[in-house]
């Protein structure tokens, strides 16, 4: 280009940063910048005088900020005069400090900001989408239909919600400022994306490895037929978090726990938890029983308000058997203290849920025993769905006697013992055999 | 006084004369060959001799060289995502491509098949039978309804463009021209 060659270096772009500049730049102005500056003192005031009497400290050490600091020096003078250690690593800094702010959208990469605008090309097409099928449902709903078709007119206006809430999720799915969001735990779980990336993330390992939990423990077929959980749990005790299967001691399990329960679609929903151990030894048989050590229902959860105290639920609304520790005998093997969420039923056509009676279920009797508890019958009478199930386990330790005697239970001095197996008596066959 | 030769195919073709063609940046390369004996370079070198080694070149030739092919890159979180964005366009594109491709030979099949649906129906006269019912003309026998369809899905004879059956690739078929005429020259010719 005849300009490049013979305009010269200092010709070159102004604002370029990528060559350096000998000279300072002047750009094209009228008025002297001197005169800027004398004016602008003259308008301010003069600075207020030193106050009387004031000894000239030295001078203050200048306040670094944690996240550019990059040279050790800088690094030391932080700890020491603000006390602020600094954040993320050192690489990290010196390029936020080299680099201006610019947003992450903005970022000046030619192929990436090609593929934002075909991404953004495609959410209009997707948003656009959106309102037809909006548009659609609401004209679909608008009609009138004979009262045998109502069923269908129903299940056809579920499937186009569906289909509405996939589309939703196909808009935002390409949005990088989406995903990193959700990967810094900022997503708001009211909006379909983030509840859908949350549980994705929750499938690809969690579940699975609580799955194989519960399926060694032998959890399920022993306590419930089968299970598919739909819901995460997260339990902790006194504030402790406990793993799928841990062991908990015996003076921590001794109070209530609290459960976090994250559903992963729309909507406040009323879950049951009921806590069964299925390994209470009875000798007569040889066998194992149930006992259940918590029972409540009517419990709200939502996707945004997750968590649970068992031992704040209302006596007389929900918590239909209290919280009973978790014990272990001495002799015997450990117990397994499985957790089930259970969804409560919908009323047909409404949407509600239903809450159960929990006064008529403690006047009835047949739930109300904790030795012999049986679970598939509670579920059966009361229409639940198993979403979510946890699993901790007890045995016993220095603690459980202390914890048996507090809760009143009979039998913190019993220990079980094996029984012995009498040998089958040796027969000793003919000299011939024996060398 | 004899002119020299010209040395413009020398200087194409020699190798001696095209070191000068080489870019600045791959200087450090040819600096960088193999040395005429295979024992390691090692006794009696002087620490800053040797020729000055372009480190992006160094750099390449180790990315090239990874036991572990395509050698794994280590993003930082932007970049990571910049490169996720860029991705996802891309397969969105090439999605899209591969539907309009898709839909393009849908809708040519299916224009096949009707028109073929459509010869299936028709006589010798090019017409249905709710046609001729219509138009009142006489039903007669239906010995050629559907013929041009029978002829049409014949695959075993003829020329044919995809060649299943005994049938002729259509290279083999003579493109119709004006000139030269199949019968030749025909001397005897009067009018």
């Amino acid at each position: 280009m005849a300009l490049d060659r013979s305009a010269g270096r200092l010709a070159r772009c102004i604002r370029c940063t990528r060559h350096e500049r000998t000279l300072p730049i002047r750009t094209f102005t009228t008025t002297a910048p001197s005169r800027l500056e004398t004016q602008e003192t003259q308008a301010s005031s003069e600075p207020p005088p030193p106050p009387a009497g004031a000894t000239t400290d030295a001078p203050k050490p200048r306040l670094r900020d944690p996240n550019t600091v990059s040279t050790r020096a800088a690094e030391q003078q932080l700890i020491q005069h603000q006390r602020i250690t600094p954040v993320g690593s050192r690489r990290r800094r010196a390029a936020i400090a080299s680099t201006s702010n610019i947003p992450f959208s903005e970022l000046p990469y030619q192929c990436f900001q090609e593929a934002r605008a075909v991404l953004q090309a495609d959410r209009k097409q997707k948003l656009e989408h959106i309102r037809v099928q909006r548009e659609r449902i609401e004209r679909f709903k608008a009609k009138d239909v004979a009262p045998q078709d109502e069923a269908h007119k129903e299940k056809k206006v579920a499937d186009m919600r569906r289909r509405l809430e996939e589309q939703k999720i196909l808009a935002d799915i390409n949005d990088p400022v989406v995903k990193r969001k959700f990967e810094d735990g900022e997503g708001d779980l009211n909006k379909p994306i983030y509840r859908l990336l949350a549980d994705r993330q929750w499938r690809s390992y969690r579940r699975t490895l609580l799955l194989q939990r519960i399926t060694q423990m032998n959890v399920v077929p022993d306590v419930l037929p089968a299970i598919d959980p739909v819901v995460s749990t997260a339990l902790s005790f006194a504030g402790k978090r406990v793993q799928h299967g841990d062991f908990v001691d015996s003076r921590m399990s001794e109070l209530a726990p609290s459960l976090q329960i994250q559903p992963y679609d729309k909507g406040k929903r009323l879950y049951t938890v009921v806590v069964v151990n299925p390994d209470v030894p009875n000798v007569q048989k040889d066998a194992f029983d149930y006992r259940c050590h918590f029972l409540a229902s009517n419990i709200e959860i939502s996707p945004t308000d997750t968590r649970v105290r068992l031992g704040l639920l209302g006596e007389e609304g929900q918590v239909i058997l209290p919280w009973l520790p978790a014990y272990g005998q001495k002799g015997a093997p450990y117990q397994r203290m499985s957790m089930f969420v259970l969804e409560q039923a919908k009323s047909e056509g409404g949407g509600e849920f239903q809450t159960i009676d929990v006064a008529a279920v403690k006047a009835g009797g047949k739930y109300t025993q904790r030795h012999g508890f049986n679970l598939r019958s509670f579920v059966d009478k009361h229409l639940l769905k198993p979403v979510g199930v946890d699993l901790f386990r007890t045995k016993w330790d220095e603690g459980t006697a202390g914890v048996m005697q507090r809760a009143g239970i009979v039998g913190w001095d019993v220990e079980f013992k094996r029984k012995r197996v009498e040998p089958l008596p040796y027969k000793r066959m003919d000299s011939v055999r024996y060398r | 006084m004899i002119k020299a030769p010209s040395t413009s195919l020398l200087r194409a073709f020699s190798p001696l004369w095209r070191a000068e063609s080489v870019p600045w940046v791959a200087r450090g390369c040819i600096a960088q060959q193999v040395h005429f004996s295979t024992a390691e370079q090692r006794m009696a070198r002087k620490k800053g001799m040797g020729p000055k080694t372009d480190m992006r070149i160094t750099l390449i030739r180790y990315h090239l060289q990874h036991p572990l092919t395509p050698r794994p890159l280590r993003f930082s979180r932007t970049r990571a995502l910049r490169h996720w964005t860029i991705h996802r366009a891309w397969r969105l594109y090439q999605n899209k491509l591969r539907l309009t491709r898709q839909l393009e030979l849908e809708r040519q099949y299916n224009s096949m098949n009707a028109a073929c649906e459509a010869l299936r129906l028709m006589d010798g006269d090019g017409l249905t039978q709710e046609e001729r019912s219509k138009l009142g003309a006489e039903i007669e026998g239906s010995n050629d309804m559907g013929r041009l369809y029978r002829i049409a899905m014949k695959k075993d004879d003829g020329v044919r463009a995809d060649a299943v059956g005994k049938g002729v690739p259509i290279e083999y078929a003579r493109i119709q021209t004006e000139t030269p005429p199949r019968d030749g020259w025909n001397s005897a010719w009067t009018r």
